[in-house]
């Protein structure tokens, strides 16, 4: 029972999924600095609570204190992120012009990731909370409910808005493949 | 087009309705052409979500900030922590939430209660001793654990099997199967040799969208063993024996990509073999 033994279980436990407890953090709170600040935190807690951890799923476990962690955070040091009104971060970022030598598909494919980080960010945190747990840590709906500690209902009826504003934010460029030529129907002057 | 709560529509592309709604929704779908475009468009602004959205993984510098947590979980004097962690002084002055700070002060409650776990841990342990396979899943879940969270995934990283095969037939006293898998968002990242069973092993890494797969490989003179799947500290794992080889898959993909994986990669090597 030394501290080398807890240490490894929480090692076993709780640091395989870093990535997903920085992800998360990250789209949280928006910024590098304050989601290690965040998930350092966590994995403190984390320890403290590694006793109560019933060995079944991980990481929705550490998800949750990360995310109970990031909204107390949030509460202290961005009061207006919590009542859904979206604060931004000043001017919308510019999406970096693509290197000269860049094969087009690259420069799309930068755009098209710059422009869909914009539109998650833009989201309300309780919204983007809801869409990055589906999306990017592929949770199942009573994963999420569990982490967020809301209603499956509501995790539904978050998930469906949330995508909502980003389609209406991606719609411009969404729609720019879908463009076909008119017919050219009159140039041969025949009928159609 | 009738009129559709939007929620159910998402949850329906999500495969969370319960069967009865997915039926109806089906129904639905069937005679209703605008509503089809609808969840086509949602698939699709999922599949460039997933595709596109960045994914931040763990800094190097949280790692290390990490290392410094067990430096301090230990009885390690202060002076091992790696230079440029904030002392709490320093910390406060700065006027910032800097955890490591909070860290020192829960420090003596936090190693308690990592003690009581550790107790129950153990009692849990003085049951029946673990069998062949348990020992064996433990072994695979803390190779695992170990290479994805240091930066040793891999030996040789090649997407290219005619790569990855011949240099762990090199190491190893056996040719692996080494295959990429046709799965949709699968790639082969490389391989490396472990150690697990008492035997070096081949580790085939594989990537399978967000996830890592290690997928561990050894000659096994047994008839063959139908996939026997298993959970450990939230991940899965599944092992078989099949053409004289025994296979140990362990990843947190969710339930139903598992399996699926499992059983692409036992056909991948029924054809290959």
């Amino acid at each position: 029972m030394s501290d080398e033994e807890s240490w490894r279980r929480f090692e076993a436990v709780a640091l395989p999924h870093l990535d997903a407890a920085y992800n998360l953090a990250r789209w949280l709170t928006r910024n590098d600095h304050d989601a290690e600040d965040v998930v350092q935190e966590s994995l403190v807690r984390a320890m403290r609570y590694l006793g109560g951890f019933r060995g079944e799923g991980a990481r929705p476990w550490l998800l949750q204190i990360v995310r109970n962690t990031c909204w107390t955070w949030l509460k202290a040091n961005r009061p207006a992120a919590n009542v859904g009104i979206d604060d931004g971060d000043g001017p919308a970022h510019e999406i970096a012009a693509p290197a000269a030598d860049e094969p087009p598909q690259v420069a799309m494919r930068r755009a098209d990731r710059a422009l869909i980080d914009q539109a998650i960010a833009a989201l309300p945190a309780a919204f983007r909370e809801v869409l990055v747990l589906r999306e990017l840590e592929d949770l199942s709906y009573a994963e999420i409910a569990r982490i967020a500690e809301i209603p499956i209902g509501t995790v539904m009826s978050r998930l469906a808005r949330a995508r909502a504003q980003l389609r209406s934010a991606l719609a411009p460029a969404a729609a720019r493949p879908v463009l076909r030529p008119v017919p050219k129907v009159a140039q041969n002057g025949g009928p159609p | 087009m009738s009129t559709v709560d939007p929620a159910l529509l998402h949850a329906f592309v999500d495969g969370e309705l319960d069967l009865k709604s997915q039926l109806e929704m089906e129904q639905r779908l069937a005679g209703d052409p605008a509503l089809r475009q609808r969840v086509e468009e949602i698939r699709l602004l999922r599949h460039e979500i997933r595709e596109h959205a960045g994914y931040h993984a763990a800094p190097e510098t949280l790692r290390t900030r990490v290392a410094a947590l067990r430096s301090a979980a230990g009885d390690a004097p202060p002076s091992a922590a790696p230079s440029g962690v904030p002392t709490p002084t320093a910390a406060s002055k700065a006027g910032r939430t800097i955890a490591w700070g909070r860290w020192l002060q829960w420090r003596p409650l936090a190693v308690g209660l990592g003690a009581a776990a550790v107790v129950a841990l153990a009692l849990q342990l003085a049951g029946p001793p673990p069998s062949r396979d348990e020992a064996i899943a433990a072994e695979v879940v803390a190779s695992h654990v170990r290479s994805t969270l240091g930066q040793h995934l891999v030996d040789v990283a090649s997407s290219d099997h005619h790569t990855v095969k011949p240099f762990l037939s090199s190491k190893l006293g056996f040719s692996p199967p080494v295959a990429a898998l046709p799965l949709e968002g699968s790639a082969l990242l490389g391989g490396r040799v472990d150690y697990l069973d008492g035997r070096p092993v081949a580790a085939l890494v594989y990537r399978q969208g967000q996830h890592v797969v290690d997928a561990f490989v050894w000659p096994d003179g047994g008839s063959d063993r139908a996939p026997v799947f298993g959970a450990a500290r939230g991940y899965r794992t599944a092992h078989w024996t099949q053409a004289g080889m025994t296979h140990w898959v362990i990843s947190d993909l969710n339930e139903a990509e598992f399996q699926a994986l499992v059983r692409v990669m036992q056909r991948v090597d029924r054809q290959g073999g």
